[in-house]
């Protein structure tokens, strides 16, 4: 919301020097969030008001002329023009170099210089009112019309900022930090705001006086909705421009200027936050009732919208049907046209939640709209009231004022509230005197009495709509008042009842560093949402899936049941700068099954789980070593996070895995997992080009952190013990954890332990057999053992074997 | 003789002083004391030299050697430590080997490093699950049934669940406050608690408005906390994150389920308060709200609001994440883009 500063100034006596960036900061950090304070006279920097002494042709240009302007100075200026309506004695708005305009009113502003236009010297430029920003102020009639100041008494030179006395400053206040102040909405509550924080005297709205000739009639048949009703009926009314002054103080805030009768509304609106509405006397027919709308009523509003109303509408109506959408707009029958000469005022409090929800059933919210859903008091609207037909008045000197009527059928309660003066203290840690507490609360309104501990506050009218209804209302008003900033900051005390041990929590972060600072992978986030593509193509089914009913984008509606989807998606996007890398993201994912009520026995939540996932790609390396790289960081991942290990077997096949390469991934019995190579025809429906992909997903919600390091030491050796490696030919086929089965490891045997080195088909290798090398360890707790020993102890490893597994020695 | 033992010993002292690597060395060694090493030959020619010269001589040769040993044993050393496994043209300047090539997401490492803050001053760390109902989005935060908010927050309704009472509808949190009830709901009182996670919210993305991005929120409840305690949550809070004490102010904000409650601003830490583009030229940047729970928010987590107060903050990571690193687009965050994310390592 933009407020006039001298606008305020008419409700509050603030000095003149008063300092505007002390002001804007003293709102802002106790009362709303002033965003910018601007300077309007600054817009209209070396713009001058110019006289025109001759228009003469331009030699080279039919639609330009070339015009002396008297600027002030000592010499007039030759200056081009392509206006069609320049005149010899005519007023124009000069700009001379070093001002900003927008060319035809449009793009960005840029500086004028002195330049040539077609061959002839040109000193500045004659604006359009579009041009130097006023188009809503002096609107053109049409295009190439330059701005006529003729009316405007301000000689040649003088800066256009003083002859459209437009030196004002404005003040934009962020709407969302007054949406719990309605009373702050228009210049009179700001002004009432600032009186109280500096201790200012108010230039208050003093009351109507009204003596109208006959009682005028409106009835309200919904008082919840409409606490207070008040219609003036007036004569010797037209349709013709307001005073420049209000055309310009509406226009500074932001509104148009269209003619005076609209405009009073509009700027009684501003002033006092309470809108008001003015019918054309001749359209309304009978007297005006207030009530709810019948289920399908029909009514064409003032913007051409064609509504059919329910029962919850609220409208004004008159003896025919509806004229207006209560609190909302008016209607097109009722509306003030050329030939107004007599009027309707309305002056009314609407109850804010219907108001809204008719505003938000109609896509219709206006200015009058979104003022009453802030719930107004119905006492503003007095000075409302007074300040139109202040206006009325002094627009129409021959107004007659033919009847009047103020319904006011549902009293406002003010708030009463009592607050303990000790809990004060406590809450605000700090001791303020009575009388310190009493005084900051009446300035703002409040009437305070004090007995012993207890406060008893009657909160003003203005702040009784919802506003202060709870003695933490009251303490926030204290505290303000006194300014936050004025509190130093106190240490919480706290009482100790143990270390905090929260071994989940701990787990997912030690596996994410894990994962990032030992297995080198990259930490991604992505959204909870995928793409139709990447599920097909991952998941090829949508089943369980929940979905959103309003998307981000059509093809972004379902919500992730597993983080592989967009970790593909991810992939795709990587391939174009990078030919290996790896990744992994944990975070929630859902189904649309297992509905549980944690918290709440009324509430109903899906099965949420988290999981982490990674992907390891690379355009160069073999599967084989991908493999084992993702399932190395996956089996060493337990030792280093502190959880209980995993096992991996093949027990079912993820869909999007190739046939051979996949493991199921298992604590205990346990599922909490897989692991496998991204098939061919999953990737190519990704878009995955070049890259081979493994991936692994787990969750982590299935893992289950160890209570403490449950490692123990083992002495160490006695004797030495040596490493063996013997390399075997095997069936193909032959698998490590059969051949790991074979070598038996007997606590007092020579074998310690037996690793895998490596395995290799191909060349010298008989087709249909691998060579596997196996590193022996071989020892005793006895003694050194001799080489024949150690020889004897890998002999009988191999025939085992041999026997067992028809493993052949490999001769080189 | 005495003149070739001299003038032997002196060739040696220069040769030896001249050698530069252990095979020189050894030269010297061989052709002076060696086999057939010249001072070697002197004394076998010893025998010839007349007897009464024969034991001075004797003498002298043996000096002599032990002279041109020592000489070269103590060249040795020196060349020893002079000495480089590698010639010396090795190029240390060239750049070293990165050791792991992984990280951790900047909005993750954030998210730690107060986690650390936090745990140090007794808070636990809470997560709670991303899907929520409108009952713990909105009702138990004292939004009122035709709030503004509840559709400034547009939210993300999941589909057969966005009808009927609000415990039946369904959505992704558009904060995390609801989450905090659960909390109080399900612990004892006092808490000290903070509580990060990812939320939604249905608008359109550009280089500063997201539709996920991550809160951290923070609350202490207890009987007789002031909201001046908050203070002290937030100075820790940018500190940790900044690395120095930010100088921070409390203003009045209004946000439903605080009573009272606070847009909290901090010190640009572009121009150092002077103004600049950044903060348009206020010197101070918003950065949290935060306030007191409402009495409203502590009856629906089950407490008496006469006898418990806390203070609550509510951090946009994404936010102080962008003004740690300078970061201008929060939509990278959600990338997964490499070659932003290996920026942070």
């Amino acid at each position: 919301m933009k407020l006039s500063l001298s606008w305020i100034k008419d409700y509050v006596e603030l000095p003149e020097d008063a300092d505007l960036k002390q002001l804007a900061y003293d709102l802002t950090m106790d009362t709303v969030e002033v965003e910018d304070v601007e300077y309007i006279g600054r817009r209209f920097d070396n713009i001058v008001v110019g006289v025109i002494t001759a228009v003469n042709p331009h030699p080279n240009a039919d639609k330009l002329r070339v015009c002396t302007v008297d600027i002030g100075g000592e010499e007039p200026k030759e200056i081009v023009c392509g206006g069609i309506n320049l005149a010899v004695g005519m007023k124009v708005a000069v700009a001379v170099p070093g001002a900003m305009v927008r060319w035809h009113g449009e793009g960005e502003p840029v500086e004028i210089k002195k330049s040539k236009l077609r061959g002839v010297e040109s000193y500045g430029m004659i604006c359009a009112s579009s041009e130097i920003g006023l188009g809503d102020l002096l609107p053109a009639k049409e295009e190439a019309e330059i701005v006529d100041l003729s009316a405007f008494d301000a000689p040649a030179g003088t800066p256009l900022a003083d002859a459209l006395d437009l030196n004002d400053v404005l003040l934009e206040i962020d709407n969302k930090s007054m949406t719990n102040r309605p009373d702050l909405w228009g210049h009179y509550g700001i002004a009432r705001e600032i009186a109280a924080l500096y201790k200012l005297p108010m230039k208050k709205i003093e009351p109507a006086k009204i003596d109208a000739k006959s009682d005028f009639k409106v009835e309200i048949a919904d008082i919840d909705r409409c606490p207070r009703y008040i219609g003036v009926e007036m004569n010797g009314v037209c349709v013709k421009p307001s005073p420049f002054a209000m055309q310009s103080r509406i226009w500074r805030v932001g509104m148009r200027p269209i003619n005076a009768l609209v405009d009073i509304t509009n700027y009684v609106m501003l002033a006092t936050g309470n809108p008001t509405h003015a019918f054309d006397a001749d359209n309304i027919k009978d007297h005006i009732v207030v009530r709810r709308a019948e289920e399908g009523e029909n009514l064409l509003l003032l913007n051409g919208k064609e509504l059919a109303l329910c029962n919850d509408d609220l409208v004004i109506t008159d003896a025919e049907g509806p004229v207006a959408l209560a609190g909302v707009m008016g209607g097109a029958k009722d509306s003030i046209l050329p030939k107004t000469t007599r009027v309707i005022l309305e002056v009314a409090n609407f109850e804010s939640t219907g108001i809204r929800r008719t505003a938000l059933r109609y896509d219709n919210r206006t200015e009058a709209s979104s003022r009453y859903e802030k719930a107004i008091d119905p006492e503003r609207c007095d000075q409302a009231l007074a300040l139109s037909l202040q206006y009325f008045r002094e627009f129409y000197p021959e107004l007659q004022v033919v009847g009047y009527c103020d319904r006011y059928e549902k009293k406002l309660e003010r708030a009463e509230i009592d607050v303990n003066l000790d809990w004060l203290a406590r809450r605000l840690g700090k001791h303020l005197t009575n009388d310190d507490i009493r005084a900051k609360l009446e300035i703002l309104g409040f009437d305070v009495a004090i007995d012993g501990d207890n406060m008893h506050v009657i909160a003003p009218t203005w702040r009784s709509t919802g506003d202060i209804s709870i003695k933490d209302d009251v303490m926030e008003e204290v505290a303000r008042m006194y300014g936050y900033d004025h509190f130093e900051a106190t240490p919480f005390e706290t009482s100790f009842t143990g270390a905090i041990n929260q071994k989940e929590i701990d787990l997912v972060r030690n596996i994410k560093e894990y994962l990032a600072i030992r297995c080198g992978m990259q930490e991604i986030y992505t959204y909870p949402w995928m793409n139709d593509v990447f599920v097909n193509a991952v998941m090829q089914s949508t089943d369980g899936m929940l979905r959103l009913s309003t998307p981000p984008a059509p093809d972004l509606s379902y919500l992730r049941s597993s983080l592989l989807p967009n970790m593909c998606e991810a992939v795709v996007k990587n391939e174009r700068y990078f030919t290996e890398f790896s990744i992994f993201e944990e975070a929630q994912v859902f189904t649309d099954a297992d509905y549980t009520s944690p918290y709440d026995a009324t509430e109903s939540l899906p099965k949420q789980r988290r999981n982490i996932a990674a992907a390891v790609a690379s355009a160069t390396k073999s599967v084989n070593e991908l493999f084992r790289e993702v399932k190395g960081a996956l089996e060493y991942m337990p030792r280093y996070t502190h959880m209980e290990s995993f096992t991996f077997r093949k027990e079912t096949k993820p869909v999007w895995a190739d046939n051979v390469v996949w493991q199921n991934i298992f604590r205990g019995d346990v599922k909490i997992g897989d692991v496998g190579l991204v098939a061919k025809k999953v990737s190519m429906d990704c878009g995955i080009k070049n890259l081979t992909v493994l991936v692994f997903e787990i969750d982590t919600t299935l893992l289950k952190p160890l209570i403490s390091r449950t490692n123990r030491f083992t002495h160490l050796a006695e004797y030495p013990t040596t490493d063996y490696d013997i390399s075997m030919l095997f069936d193909s086929a032959t698998t490590w954890e059969e051949i790991k089965g074979v070598i038996a490891i007997k606590e007092n045997g020579p074998v310690k332990k037996a690793d895998f080195v490596d395995e290799y088909r191909g060349k010298q290798i008989p087709a249909g057999k691998k060579s596997v090398t196996i590193r022996l360890t071989i020892g005793s707790n006895e003694k050194t053992l001799t080489s024949e020993e150690i020889e004897n102890a890998a002999g009988s490893v191999m025939k085992q074997l041999s026997k067992r597994l028809g493993a052949e020695l490999r001769t080189q | 003789m005495k003149e070739k033992i001299e003038s032997i010993l002196s060739e040696a002292k220069e040769r030896i002083a001249l050698a530069s690597d252990e095979n020189e060395l050894q030269k010297v060694r061989s052709e002076i004391v060696g086999k057939q090493g010249t001072l070697t030959m002197l004394l076998k020619e010893l025998p010839k030299v007349d007897a009464s010269e024969r034991p001075e001589m004797g003498k002298l040769l043996n000096l002599a050697k032990n002279e041109v040993t020592e000489m070269i044993d103590s060249k040795r050393t020196d060349l020893k430590l002079k000495a480089s496994e590698v010639s010396p043209d090795f190029d240390c300047s060239v750049p070293g080997v990165m050791p792991q090539n992984g990280g951790l997401h900047p909005i993750t490492q954030m998210c730690y490093d107060l986690n650390d803050a936090f745990r140090s001053m007794g808070f636990e760390v809470f997560q709670e699950d991303d899907i929520t109902s409108e009952m713990y989005a909105f009702d138990k935060l004292n939004f009122p049934q035709n709030h503004p908010a509840r559709e400034s927050m547009d939210t993300y309704w999941l589909e057969g669940h966005d009808n009927g009472p609000t415990n039946e509808k369904l959505c992704l949190r558009p904060h995390l406050t609801g989450g905090s009830v659960r909390y109080m709901q399900t612990h004892k009182p006092p808490y000290r608690f903070v509580y990060p996670g990812r939320v939604y919210r249905n608008e359109t993305t550009d280089a500063h408005h997201e539709r996920a991005f991550f809160q951290y929120e923070a609350l202490i409840v207890d009987k007789d906390i002031t909201f001046t305690s908050g203070k002290v949550l937030i100075k820790s809070i940018l500190s940790k994150v900044f690395g120095t004490d930010v100088p921070v102010r409390m203003r009045s904000g209004f946000f439903p389920f605080v009573e009272p409650g606070f847009e909290i601003d901090m010190q640009c830490q572009v121009c150092g308060g002077k103004g600049c583009s950044v903060c348009k030229h206020v010197g101070w940047i918003e950065v949290m709200p935060g306030g007191s729970p409402h009495p409203n928010v502590l009856r629906a987590a089950g407490l008496d609001p006469d006898e418990y107060t806390g203070f609550y903050v509510n951090i946009g990571l994404d936010r102080l994440v962008m003004m740690r690193y300078g970061v201008d687009d929060v939509r990278l965050f959600h990338s997964g883009d490499l070659r932003f994310l290996s920026q942070f390592r």
